[in-house]
């Protein structure tokens, strides 16, 4: 607020106004350097977590396919598993190169529909951040009462969401060419996640216009982003032409280390022209605050299940709970389809097959589908710290003191939440247990794979419950602090992914509960450590309780 | 420090609640936070049935006082009671006997307006539907609507709806009006006004002072965490001065020599001063024994008693001390 002031005041200063005989254009967007300012300022941790994030996945796959694919009889085996695998296809993309295969082609192929959606991800939210949630926040008033043009919001926050992709996709080209990989191919490389990421700032730039309000614009965002992946996997699978009407086609279209078609670029550049356009048009014709299409309206009268705070906070939580669980959910049914593949895959490869070796003693196919349940519990982990901290969201909201106000105790509201983060969990692992079967099944034909898969997935909840026990107790302990549960969930995703690349001591990779549970289904079911990881959760839970009844609540 | 009158503040409506205990009683309450101290050795008394006025600049630690009452904060010092129970310890039980309404509302931008009052209203124990629909077309409120998209003003209409329509014994409001309009800051008085006829109590915290003059029986100013004073209006008037004009048939003289007179200013056969309340007896018979033949006496406004408190702090800010008194 304070940095919010003192920008506010030197935008009311004289020279930062735009003097009258400017044309009318220029003055609609006055005082957008100041606002781009601003907006970098704001998100400077939010933008380099994303940076770390996003550039981060670029070495670490650049790190393992460096270290996994040496010899051209590696590459090739690798192709040759590959190409017209359409399962893989649909997840990854056409794998231009891989008829001739380079480490570059195989990078892009591991990589570069990940880091393209990551970076439209990115675009998305910080747009809509900026401009729309922006609107609904108690510092509009201020801005909007600056000598600040009516255009000047959407157009500095396209500009600093530019200038975030540029070093994003740069950072990504950096990496590329630092693990020894053409610069050119590189360039091509980091082009196309640029040109992707201001396609999608110019998509959120107009939902952020049309929607009815900011979670709106955000959903819609995400739904075109999803739309663009869906509509170049079934081009890439089929004649190739569908591809053209998908930014994510568009990028790997450029064909980075395949033969690069720079004029491709173009697109990308012409789409988001026309896009800002139609945005700017929009927000001529619409009131500040409001969309182009109505709010609807809610209930007069809250439904039975609304009255406890737990019929609150599976209210204000379910919409998370069916995403990640559709979202996780397509993930699982795809690994089990490709799971029978694994073998193949990993035929020609000594290393990978050690790796997965390493996971237990059961089949490859056995070992992939453990490692498949292990990287769902992971991301799903994601979910489970994010609900226990709405506690945390909802405090600093301040909307928790009406509720406290009532005879609802603390504990009950800390546990209604808690009730939900559990419950949300072991859904979404039973879902992608059971999905992840389903794909197998279809593949192996062996109906018993679904509830075997599911057993599976289940058994990774208690490791899981540790993250929602330790953001409880943070949470019980102070709010403020209760993010650094991110840092521990890091570290499990390090050990979890990385561990044999990293080289990391037993003693280190222990801290995380993810090395305790049993591994099935290449494992055999132990229930020690599974009791053990539970009573750790009910321990810190117990914990946060305490905690939580004893503090000033802020 | 409280000004030494308090002692005499036993009005009407001390005498027909003897015996009863206090609503709220606070003393020497102490809250800080890090370097900061929130309240500093406050004190606050509110009787059963009476609506009081908590006054004072922003920052002064109004919301820190109701955020205790509520049990939401730890004190560092002091005593703090409510409705006979400890806030801290007994909260949930105090909590079905009051309703609260924060001046800053925030509310879940994905639940309607309707269903934030019932939430609310069904928490607390369960919602008086007559009462609920008829404050909400009393105070024009469209319940359909998503909170996010609300304004401050109706947000403060749900807040207020909810904390209305229950049956709690002791309204908790917490500058309840500052969103509103004038029109429904008149609605909002009726609904007081209603409340006190039930005989709830009333703790209304507010720096808009007409709203205090019109509801409240008695009022206490703090600032930087301590009560500067506390009584009812009468009282704190009496201890401000009165303006008088006056005509008389006889020139005056000597009326500058009276204690706690002021200003005394001659023009055109009137006379102009100021009195303290303690000396404005003494003031008028001194002037009637010259014949008064019309006399003009305003009494002191809750602004000029507010800006005697913070007066000081005004002029430090100006950094010259005016002209007046
Ligand atoms: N949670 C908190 N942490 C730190 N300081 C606080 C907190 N809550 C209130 N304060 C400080 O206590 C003082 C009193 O604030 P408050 O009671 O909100 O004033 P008001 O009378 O305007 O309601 C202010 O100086 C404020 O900054
Ligand atoms: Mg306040």
């Amino acid at each position: 607020m304070t940095t919010l002031a003192t920008d506010v005041a030197r935008m009311a200063e004289p020279d930062a106004g735009v003097s009258d005989d400017r044309p009318e254009l220029r003055k609609s967007v006055a005082g957008t350097g100041l606002l781009v300012r601003f907006v970098l300022r704001r998100d400077r941790i939010r933008l380099l977590l994303w940076f770390a994030g996003i550039v981060g996945l670029v070495v670490v796959t650049a790190a393992s396919i460096a270290g996994l694919y040496k010899t051209p009889e590696q590459l090739a085996s690798y192709a040759r598993t590959v190409r017209g695998n359409s399962a893989l296809i649909v997840q990854a993309g056409p794998g231009y190169g891989l008829d001739n295969p380079t480490t570059g082609a195989v990078m892009m192929n591991e990589l570069s529909v990940w880091t393209i959606l990551a970076i439209s991800l990115l675009s998305v939210f910080m747009m809509i951040r900026h401009t729309r949630a922006q609107e609904e926040s108690e510092q509009a008033e201020l801005i909007r009462a600056a000598p600040v043009g009516r255009h000047a919001p959407l157009a500095a926050a396209l500009v600093a969401t530019a200038i975030a992709d540029l070093v994003v996709a740069a950072g990504c080209a950096a990496t590329l060419i630092f693990y020894g990989l053409s610069a050119t191919g590189s360039i091509a490389f980091g082009s196309s996640v640029f040109g992707a990421g201001l396609v999608f700032a110019g998509v959120a730039a107009v939902a952020a216009q049309a929607a009815s309000g900011s979670r709106a614009a955000l959903g819609l965002g995400s739904a075109v982003i999803g739309a663009a992946y869906v509509v170049r996997a079934i081009g890439d699978v089929g004649n190739g032409v569908l591809s053209w009407f998908s930014p994510i086609g568009w990028a790997q279209s450029i064909r980075a280390f395949a033969d690069e078609r720079w004029w491709v670029l173009v697109l990308p550049l012409f789409a988001t022209a026309t896009l800002v356009s139609i945005a700017v048009a929009l927000q001529g014709r619409r009131d500040f605050g409001a969309g182009l299409t109505a709010q609807r309206p809610g209930a007069a009268a809250a439904g039975p299940r609304l009255s406890s705070p737990l019929g609150l906070a599976i209210r204000l939580q379910r919409a998370s709970v069916v995403g990640w669980t559709v979202g996780l959910g397509l993930i699982a049914f795809f690994y089990g389809i490709v799971a029978d593949q694994a073998e193949s895959i990993l035929e020609d490869n000594p290393e990978m097959k050690d790796f997965f070796a390493q996971l237990g003693q059961g089949s490859i196919t056995d070992a992939f589908l453990s490692m498949s349940v292990l990287v769902m519990a992971l991301m799903a982990t994601g979910f489970t710290i994010s609900s226990v901290l709405r506690l945390r969201a909802e405090e600093m909201a301040g909307r928790t003191d009406a509720l406290l106000a009532t005879p609802v105790e603390r504990r009950r509201l800390g546990l209604s939440h808690l009730a939900v983060a559990i419950g949300g969990t072991v859904a979404i692992m039973t879902i992608c247990g059971l999905l992840l079967g389903a794909g197998f099944a279809l593949v192996s034909a062996d109906a018993g794979q679904v509830v075997r898969m599911a057993v599976a997935a289940v058994v990774m909840v208690p490791a899981m419950l540790v993250f929602a026990g330790l953001a409880f107790a943070l949470y019980g302990f102070s709010p403020r602090w209760s993010p650094i549960v991110w840092a521990a969930f890091v570290w499990a995703l390090v050990a979890g992914m990385l561990a044999s690349v990293l080289n990391l001591p037993d003693r280190v990779l222990d801290l995380s509960p993810f090395q305790h549970v049993p591994a099935l289904p290449a494992d055999s079911m132990a229930w020690p450590p599974v009791v053990a990881l539970l009573a750790v959760a009910a321990a810190l839970m117990a914990l946060g309780l305490w905690a939580l009844d004893r503090r000033d609540m802020s | 420090m409280l000004a030494d009158w308090e002692g005499t503040t036993k009005g009407s409506v001390m005498s027909t609640t003897v015996n009863v205990a206090p609503a709220i009683s606070i003393s020497g309450l102490v809250k800080t936070f890090g370097s900061t101290r929130a309240l500093d050795g406050l004190d606050l008394e509110v009787a059963v049935g009476e609506v009081h006025g908590f006054l004072g600049p922003n920052g002064a630690g109004k919301t820190v006082t109701i955020r205790v009452l509520l049990g939401l904060l730890r004190t560092d010092g002091g005593t703090a009671r409510l409705l006979g129970g400890d806030p801290w310890v007994d909260a949930v039980e105090l909590h079905r006997r009051i309703a609260y309404v924060p001046g800053d509302v925030n509310l879940w931008p994905n639940l309607s307006g309707g269903e934030t009052i019932d939430l609310l209203a069904r928490l607390r124990g369960g919602v008086d539907q007559r009462k609920r629909d008829d404050l909400v077309e009393r105070l024009a409120l469209d319940p359909r609507k998503k909170c996010r998209a609300y304004s401050k003003g109706n947000r403060q209409k749900v807040a207020l709806i909810a904390g209305l329509a229950s049956d709690a014994e002791l309204l908790l409001l917490d500058e309840p009006t500052s969103g509103l309009d004038p029109l429904m800051e008149s609605v909002f008085q009726d609904c007081i006004l209603e409340a006190t006829r039930e005989g709830r109590t009333v703790l209304l915290s507010s720096h808009i002072l007409a709203e205090v003059e019109k509801l409240c029986d008695r009022v206490t100013i703090i600032r930087q965490g301590r009560a500067v004073q506390s009584g009812t209006l009468d009282d704190l008037r009496s201890l401000t001065r009165t303006n008088i004009t006056a005509a008389t048939d006889r020139p005056i003289v000597g009326l500058d020599g009276l204690d706690g007179v002021h200003n005394v200013r001659f023009d055109e056969g009137h006379v102009h001063f100021d009195v303290d309340g303690a000396a404005l007896d003494g003031a008028i018979r001194h002037l009637s024994s010259f014949g008064i033949h019309s006399l003009v006496s305003q009494p002191p406004t809750l602004e000029e008693l507010f800006l005697r408190h913070y007066g000081d702090e005004l002029a430090a800010m100006n950094g010259a001390e005016r002209g007046v008194t």
